[in-house]
């Protein structure tokens, strides 16, 4: 990692649920515009570390967190970053596709609805960057006579790419995915994978995942987690070829070889 | 159940009971509440009588339900549920939410046969309040609990803030719900008026001539109402998915 050009750096970042420690001492820096993965087994601290990028844990209670993240060169925990650009600029795709129970249109419309003013949005310009945004996850064709129709009556396949398409708008940097496929099959895993790889290069991505052909397929980087601390973070085929840690190595041959 | 739930049950418990017997207390001292059954004219000596006098209620159970829907919001989603008063207050709610509303009626008739006019109003205030208060509040907390929380987390995650989050989503989710309790609350409050218009004409008709008595029409307006009410209710708390 000699570049400077770090879309994500962490520094000794801990964090605490109550007592319980989940993450130790974690120092990543994560490339601009590619896509990393996110390894290890259940409960390592994947979604945890996720969550902190976009001050997501927060709002479960009894959270503390130490160390410095920095998101694009800016400390997050800054007392001048608004919440609400930092949400704007990191965008995250859960594990169950989340569109909210609202039309197609409006789910896309949301997040600009909440960071501008009232009314501000003329018809025209919503339609545009409604057709923009789902022509960019390749749904415009699909949905573009059922825009009005509720998102949560789509397929899976079909919410979790309009749960991406809802972020650009927003004209996020990052995008973070928290096991993205895990509710798809294998048709709709492939689809979405085609699309990280298409939109990678504008987008940071990280993505959290539990499928080793996956994390190969589609990462230039790849980091091992293991109980709350990293292990290793190393090019994707470095990692699953030559991993230099043992627990990497078991972890990897165990799930891959 | 673990030791610090049983706690936090009798906490909840003996709170209320001393909340109760204080009341009471202040209440008889205030207005010297004696045995004179049947004797000091009330002011109320016919069903339609009461029946104004319930219809000048209806602002305050307005109020009443109003500002339970706002506290239920606040308990839900500004208290953490892991605070020992959040666990507390939600012991209450619960334990003032299972009285059978036959209660306060009793507790109502009571205070009806010893006809003392302030006290009844003042009783009459309190049984709609304790009628009303805890049920609405249990109601949409779990209507607010229903929200799914995905919702929540695709909300917050673009950048919705709180009141985003509430006014845009868990409230209109929540919505239908809400109207259910609303119902409940209704239907009980018509039943407990419908009994105590047979009872304060049963005791004017005593005064007079027993064998005189009929039941009025507007027992029978009343109960079909609560049970009107009491059907919407169920309708409306019928889980709709998406
Ligand atoms: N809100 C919370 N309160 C308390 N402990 C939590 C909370 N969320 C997670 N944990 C704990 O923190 C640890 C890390 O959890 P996390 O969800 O980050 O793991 P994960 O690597 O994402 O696991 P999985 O692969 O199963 O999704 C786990 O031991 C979990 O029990
Ligand atoms: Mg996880």
């Amino acid at each position: 990692m000699e570049t400077n050009n770090h879309s994500i750096e962490t520094k000794n970042l801990s964090l605490w649920y109550g007592d319980f420690q989940a993450l130790m001492d974690v120092s990543v820096n994560i490339p601009s515009g590619k896509i990393t993965a996110l390894i290890g087994p259940s409960g390592c601290g994947k979604t945890t570390l996720l969550r902190c990028f976009n001050r997501v844990n927060e709002r479960y209670g009894n959270v503390t967190t130490k160390g410095e993240i920095k998101i694009l060169g800016k400390n997050i925990y800054d007392p001048d970053v608004s919440l609400l650009e930092l949400r704007k600029t990191v965008g995250m795709v859960f594990q169950r596709p989340n569109p909210l129970p609202i039309s197609v249109y409006e789910n896309i419309l949301f997040g600009l609805r909440i960071h501008s003013p009232f009314g501000s949005l003329t018809r025209n310009q919503a339609d545009e960057i409604v057709e923009e945004a789902l022509t960019s996850v390749f749904l415009w064709d699909d949905l573009k006579d059922k825009l009005k129709a509720r998102a949560t009556s789509l397929q899976l396949e079909q919410q979790q790419k309009l749960c991406i398409a809802r972020l650009l708008p927003l004209k996020p940097q990052i995008i973070l995915m928290d096991e993205p496929c895990s509710a798809l099959d294998a048709k709709g895993t492939l689809a979405v994978e085609e699309l990280m790889g298409i939109l990678a290069g504008k987008y940071t991505f990280l993505i959290v995942t539990h499928n080793m052909a996956q994390a190969r397929r589609v990462s230039t980087e790849c980091i091992y987690m293991f109980l709350g601390e990293l292990i290793e973070h190393r090019e994707t085929q470095a990692l699953f070829e030559t991993p230099e840690h043992p627990k990497t190595a078991d972890y990897v041959q165990m799930r891959y070889g | 159940m673990n030791r610090s739930e049983l706690i936090i049950q009798i906490i909840a418990l003996a709170t209320l009971t001393i909340a109760c017997v204080l009341v009471w207390v202040v209440t008889t001292e205030v207005f010297h509440v004696e045995g004179e059954i049947l004797s000091v004219p009330m002011g109320i000596d016919s069903g339609s009588d009461l029946i104004d006098r319930l219809y000048s209620m209806i602002p305050l159970l307005c109020v009443a339900m109003l500002l339970s829907i706002a506290f239920a919001f606040y308990i839900e989603e500004w208290l953490s549920e892991t605070t020992w008063y959040y666990r507390i207050i939600n012991q209450q709610i619960s334990i003032l939410a299972n009285i059978p509303s036959l209660i306060y009626g009793i507790l109502v008739i009571c205070i009806f046969l010893f006809q003392v006019k302030e006290f009844l109003n003042f009783t009459l205030v309190l049984a709609i309040v304790f009628l009303v208060v805890p049920v609405i509040i249990r109601t949409t907390q779990s209507a607010i609990r229903g929200v799914d929380l995905s919702v929540r987390e695709a909300a917050y995650a673009l950048g919705a803030n709180r009141w985003q989050v509430i006014t845009d989503h868990v409230f209109p989710r929540a919505f239908p719900k809400i109207t259910g309790g609303i119902f409940t609350v209704i239907s009980r409050v018509l039943a407990i008026a419908a009994l105590l218009i047979i009872v304060c004409e049963l005791r004017t008709s005593i005064i007079q001539d027993v064998s005189s008595y009929e039941i009025s029409s507007d027992v029978f307006v009343l109960i079909s109402l609560a049970l009107l009410s009491c059907v919407l209710s169920s309708f409306l708390q019928i889980n709709r998915n998406s």
